[in-house]
């Protein structure tokens, strides 16, 4: 850690301006990571990208009303509950929850017009409503837009987050592993898909903050696809996806100080190195453990 | 006495009354007037092509459809009360699980166990020996630690067959066993079948529609398309029993597969034999099959 880190974090007139940021952040990291195994697993990266963009659409809304740009900590809840509110509709509609009478519209077209839809609403009503906000904030995060009112926002859902995680672990994993036979076990299953979307939603508004739109998904997918590259069991996946998600959202803030580059895609960066460093690791095992194999038979052979 | 066998109780294991059931919209009905008895104790293999009412009849036993018409009792109880006393285990197909899960074999075979209790409560110590017990009786204690996408297809089998058994049912149903076994693994399978059922007592009903599946381990067999076929035909599980169940010719279905005349007259249950007549005429005029060659 070199003096600018040190500086934005310990001098009087800016610590005020950056720690809500790294607080927030590693709530982040905190709230995402079981949650990114899951989105990885159930392949719903493409949902939670669509949820991540609807929320452009939510932020539309919230200027419409006026909520976008004031720094009052109500407006920080209100904005917050209008975005959250828009994005669970739209996972919803994503999630095919909400029923499709046609039979026609699959799930993936679903998600592609959702996403369209929220981001052209989105831009239309915010530029209608207000003309002094940088929309740039909103697509891609801004560390110095984050207050002490959004750390404690991305604090409730965080802790919201894990205790519907850990409340329903059991009939979750059952379901998520094998519907059918948990249907027979008596889980029901609606129910559990409705509060993933729930739990997505409130994820990716967590997120948005710090990541902007675009780049929120990423903390909903990376930790867990860099852990799943490690490791085969359940506590260390999950271990590892939490510890990717710190090293991530730290060593992306650092980097961003200290090379005086955007937060959100340094943080995005540092995920897609520390993924792409699991992955090779991983290939180079299985190839080393292929290799052994191979020597064992043919020493076997020859006697 | 094993922790997974319990008290037997009277009476027939399953009984299918009448049961009919249509699916809204459909021209006609999946399920017509079914009656059959699942004896206690007993390995029964429904067999019947695809779109036959086969997992329209699995449905209404687990509970996961309303009955429309007709009667199910499970030892005497209603579908709903055999569910909330875990009577039937269920073993779905292989292909809907997801193997990709960083999950042991064990803590998939704990997933049933788990269901249903308290977050804050861990497994119950009776818990935890039935499913000890589940794993050894499939014979797959030594690889319960085994992630659980590195099984074969036998294996996976096994690890179902052991959540099943977990919950301590006295009912084992499995959907479409063999898909994705080998002939070695469906030969295995026959066995363990045998095995439980000499271990446990467990009565055991297998759905599929590979013959091969239900001649495996099974001592009695019922064919279904729509209605029963089986009980209908005095012979038995014929070629032409066969042959107008899957409206095909059965040579053709089946290969070289025997069936010998002792399965064929343990086929019939006469005691619900009926006059009605056939609702399926032949399509495909059975050719001389090999299970008629000597």
């Amino acid at each position: 850690m070199t003096s600018r880190t040190l500086e934005y974090l310990t001098s009087p007139d800016l610590a005020g301006l950056y720690w809500p940021g790294v607080v927030t952040g590693l709530i982040i990291a905190l709230s995402t990571a079981a949650l990114s195994v899951l989105t990885v697993l159930k392949r719903m990266a493409f949902i939670g990208q669509g949820i991540s963009h609807a929320a452009f659409g939510g932020v539309g809304l919230a200027a419409a009303f006026g909520l976008v740009g004031g720094s009052a900590a109500s407006g920080t809840v209100a904005q917050f509950l209008v975005v959250f509110g828009f994005c669970f509709f739209a996972a919803l509609l994503m999630g095919g929850l909400v029923r499709d009478t046609s039979g026609v519209q699959t799930a993936d077209s679903a998600i592609g017009i959702v996403l369209v839809a929220s981001m052209a609403g989105g831009a239309i009503l915010m530029r209608t409503a207000t003309r002094n906000v940088s929309w740039e904030s909103f697509l891609f995060g801004d560390i110095l837009s984050v207050g002490w009112a959004d750390a404690a926002v991305a604090g409730a859902c965080a802790l919201l987050i894990l205790a519907l995680l850990a409340w329903f672990r059991r009939p979750l994993l059952f379901h998520t592993f094998d519907s059918a036979a948990a249907r027979a076990w008596g889980i029901n299953g609606k129910r559990l898909d409705y509060l993933l979307m729930l739990v997505l939603a409130l994820a990716t508004v967590t997120a948005m903050k710090l990541a902007g739109v675009v780049l929120a998904t990423a903390l909903l997918v990376l930790p867990g696809a860099t852990a799943l590259r490690l490791s085969r069991r359940a506590w260390s996946v999950l271990w590892l996806a939490h510890a990717a998600g710190i090293v991530g959202v730290v060593a992306g803030i650092i980097v961003s100080f200290e090379a005086d580059i955007p937060t959100g895609p340094s943080i995005v960066c540092t995920l897609t190195v520390l993924f792409a460093s699991a992955a090779t690791a991983a290939a180079f095992e299985s190839r080393a453990r292929r290799t052994a194999t191979s020597v064992n038979t043919t020493e076997r052979e020859t006697p | 006495m094993s922790p997974l066998s319990r008290p037997s109780s009277p009476g027939p294991a399953i009984e299918y009354r009448g049961v009919t059931y249509a699916y809204s919209g459909a021209t006609a009905p999946a399920l017509q007037n079914v009656t059959l008895t699942v004896n206690s104790g007993e390995r029964l293999g429904v067999l019947g092509p695809n779109g036959g009412g086969k997992s329209t009849l699995l449905k209404l036993t687990l509970g996961l459809l309303p009955l429309q018409a007709g009667e199910i009792r499970i030892f005497g109880r209603s579908v709903r009360e055999a569910r909330s006393e875990r009577l039937i285990g269920y073993v779905p197909q292989r292909s809907l699980a997801e193997l990709a899960f960083p999950l042991s074999v064990r803590q998939v075979v704990e997933m049933s166990a788990l269901a249903g209790s308290a977050p804050w409560r861990g497994l119950a110590r009776d818990a935890r020996a039935r499913i000890d017990s589940a794993l050894d009786v499939v014979g797959i204690a030594e690889i319960a630690d085994r992630h659980i996408g590195g099984l074969s297809g036998g294996q996976f089998q096994r690890a179902m067959i052991a959540r099943a058994l977990a919950g301590g049912p006295k009912i084992l149903l499995l959907d479409e066993p063999t898909v994705g076994i080998d002939i070695a693994g469906q030969v295995q399978f026959g066995n363990l079948l045998a095995t439980l059922h000499e271990r446990l007592g467990i009565s055991v009903v297998v759905v599929s529609h590979d013959l091969r599946a239900v001649a495996a381990g099974c001592d009695r067999i019922a064919c279904l398309s729509r209605t029963l076929h089986s009980h209908t035909s005095p012979a038995g599980l014929t070629p032409a029993v066969l042959a107008e169940v899957f409206r095909h010719d059965v040579g053709a279905i089946f290969g070289d597969v025997h069936v010998d005349a002792h399965a064929a007259s343990t086929c019939t249950d006469p005691s619900h034999a009926h006059d009605a007549p056939l609702p399926v005429s032949i399509t495909a005029k059975p050719r001389t099959s090999r299970a008629e060659e000597p």
